[in-house]
């Protein structure tokens, strides 16, 4: 077991070489990206609207092509392969949940990603059922999903995709538009699909989240990387981020106006760092 | 992404300046003379003066012939064979395939229809192209054109494009879940419903809202309404639609004397 996930550890991780790409309307959204994603990774990538976030993950399941330059998931080169296979490797939540959520209930929802992956019905209905638990609908599996609060068809679009098992999982805006209450469970599916060795990229404009739960951020400012780095360094660049309208979070912003001496991010090495002063 | 289903084409000319309402019935009065003035060089001399100069003013003569010729040639072009085959006039015969002849008194015939279609076609694309379809929705509405009609049309324009866009961003959706787009019949026949189903529901839920959104703004309150964008409407314009309205009486009036 242990010897079948390191393997594939090894295998998916993403490689980015100067990948350039223009939308048909002559705009260039990203220009020139390099970047290593290794697997199990938790990255967050932030930058202001039309830096080329969106884009440039669309590039990971293959729903865009590079104009020029190379992106690959584990050996697999995204040009060579449908989107439907590489969905076999990458699984990406949209930001809109009613833009996929077509089923009579919650249960044959998520169970559609993983059938059209070929499982087999036991691991199907096994993944379906660890993914309800996680996204905690396992009560409303029967229900509409046209018949659930918004936030509540976010986790089922989120579970729709985690029961389809990618070593690679993208979500793009998840916390946008949800309260309190569901950006804690959003944060523990992420926590959870870390300890699991499954890699998390994350597009996100809520910075305090991307504080908390992302080890890697990288900026993103007019299809070009500007930041790239530990969470803890990147977020500490205010004049940088400035550059895409990023503000640092709040707790950050507060150490630095009390004079603390390193860098926070989180309320634990907040209270570290007010201590040890 | 949300950009409108309009031909229109933003530019600063004279032609784009006129009220919405002065090129309507501009247009309308070159399609009733190319139809009913009883002079058989009509249409042909409207596209010397007034369609060829008229898109030059309104500094679309590019645009306007490409788009023009791409509706047109078709349609005229058919018309044209149709009726110069089998218009059953004329002795002349100067062709004969078969049963088929043509005669000189059918091809002058054809040749008229096919270009009154293209004076219409014509007139009409031009009209399209230097006048936004929200200007003249507004003007009109602002004549008393019913507001619920005006909705329909300008909404219309406004929906396609974004069902359109939102088709695109559900099959990339589904497509991301591993529904199979591209490959055999059956197997795309099977994912009609994963991309139909979050279409009709998503539109059902955005019309509801337009309307709650319209109704906040009093759309089917009776009182008179103000708008932040006035619609220019010069001397000129009201005299230059006179003219224009006086012609097409003229042309109509003159056809039936001559019948």
């Amino acid at each position: 077991m242990l010897h079948v996930s390191l393997f594939k550890r090894n295998i998916m991780n993403i490689n980015i070489k100067d990948l350039r790409f223009a939308y048909p309307t002559g705009l260039e959204a990203l220009k020139g990206i390099n970047l290593a994603i290794d697997s199990g990774e938790q990255v967050a990538i932030v930058g202001q609207n039309g830096a080329g976030k969106t884009t440039l993950v669309r590039h990971f399941n293959g729903l865009l092509k590079p104009a020029s330059g190379s992106v690959s998931i584990g050996d697999w080169d995204t040009t060579k392969y449908s989107v439907a296979k590489l969905a076999s490797r990458v699984g990406y939540v949209f930001q809109n949940p009613d833009e996929q959520l077509f089923s009579r209930d919650v249960l044959t929802e998520v169970s559609f990603g993983p059938r059209n992956l070929g499982y087999e019905k036991t691991k199907v209905d096994e993944l379906v059922k660890r993914a309800l638990a996680l996204t905690e609908l396992s009560e409303k599996t029967g229900t509409n999903p046209y018949d659930l609060s918004p936030t509540w068809r976010k986790m089922v679009a989120l579970a729709s995709i985690i029961a389809m098992d990618t070593p690679i999982v993208i979500f793009d805006e998840p916390t946008t538009g949800q309260d309190a209450m569901n950006v804690a469970r959003i944060a523990n599916v992420i926590a959870v699909l870390k300890r699991e060795g499954k890699t998390v990229i994350t597009i996100t404009h809520d910075i305090d989240f991307c504080a908390e739960n992302f080890e890697r951020v990288i900026a993103l400012a007019d299809g070009r990387v500007l930041l790239d780095g530990p969470a803890r360094e990147v977020l500490g660049e205010e004049e940088t981020l400035a550059q895409t309208y990023v503000e640092p979070p709040q707790l950050t912003r507060l150490g630095k106006k009390l004079g603390l001496k390193e860098i926070v991010t989180t309320q634990e090495e907040f209270i570290k760092a007010v201590v040890q002063d | 992404m949300h950009e409108r289903l309009s031909f229109h084409i933003k530019r600063d000319s004279v032609l784009h300046r006129l009220n919405p309402l002065t090129k309507l019935v501009l247009t309308l009065a070159l399609i009733f003379l190319a139809f009913t003035f009883p002079w058989y060089w009509m249409p042909h001399l409207l596209i010397l003066i007034a369609v060829i100069p008229l898109s030059l003013l309104g500094k679309v003569f590019r645009e306007f012939w490409l788009t023009a010729l791409k509706l047109i040639l078709p349609a005229a072009g058919f018309l044209f064979l149709m009726q110069a085959f089998f218009q059953p006039i004329g002795t002349d015969v100067i062709f004969k395939f078969y049963f088929l002849d043509i005669t000189s008194e059918s091809l002058m015939f054809a040749f008229k229809n096919a270009m009154r279609v293209f004076v219409m076609v014509s007139a009409f694309t031009l009209f399209l192209l230097t006048t936004h379809p929200s200007e003249l929705m507004s003007d009109l509405t602002r004549r008393g054109l019913p507001g619920q009609f005006a909705y329909v049309i300008i909404s219309t324009l406004q929906i396609i494009p974004q069902m359109q866009a939102k088709a695109q961003t559900i099959i990339s959706a589904q497509r991301s879940r591993g529904l199979d787009t591209e490959s055999t019949f059956f197997k795309r026949a099977g994912s009609v419903l994963p991309l139909v189903g979050p279409l009709v529901f998503g539109s059902l839920v955005e019309v509801e809202e337009r309307a709650i959104a319209i109704e906040a703004r009093g759309f089917t309150s009776k009182h008179a309404k103000t708008s932040l964008h006035e619609i220019p409407d010069s001397d000129f314009d009201k005299i230059l639609r006179w003219i224009l309205f006086a012609l097409i009486v003229f042309s109509i009036g003159l056809n039936l004397w001559l019948s």
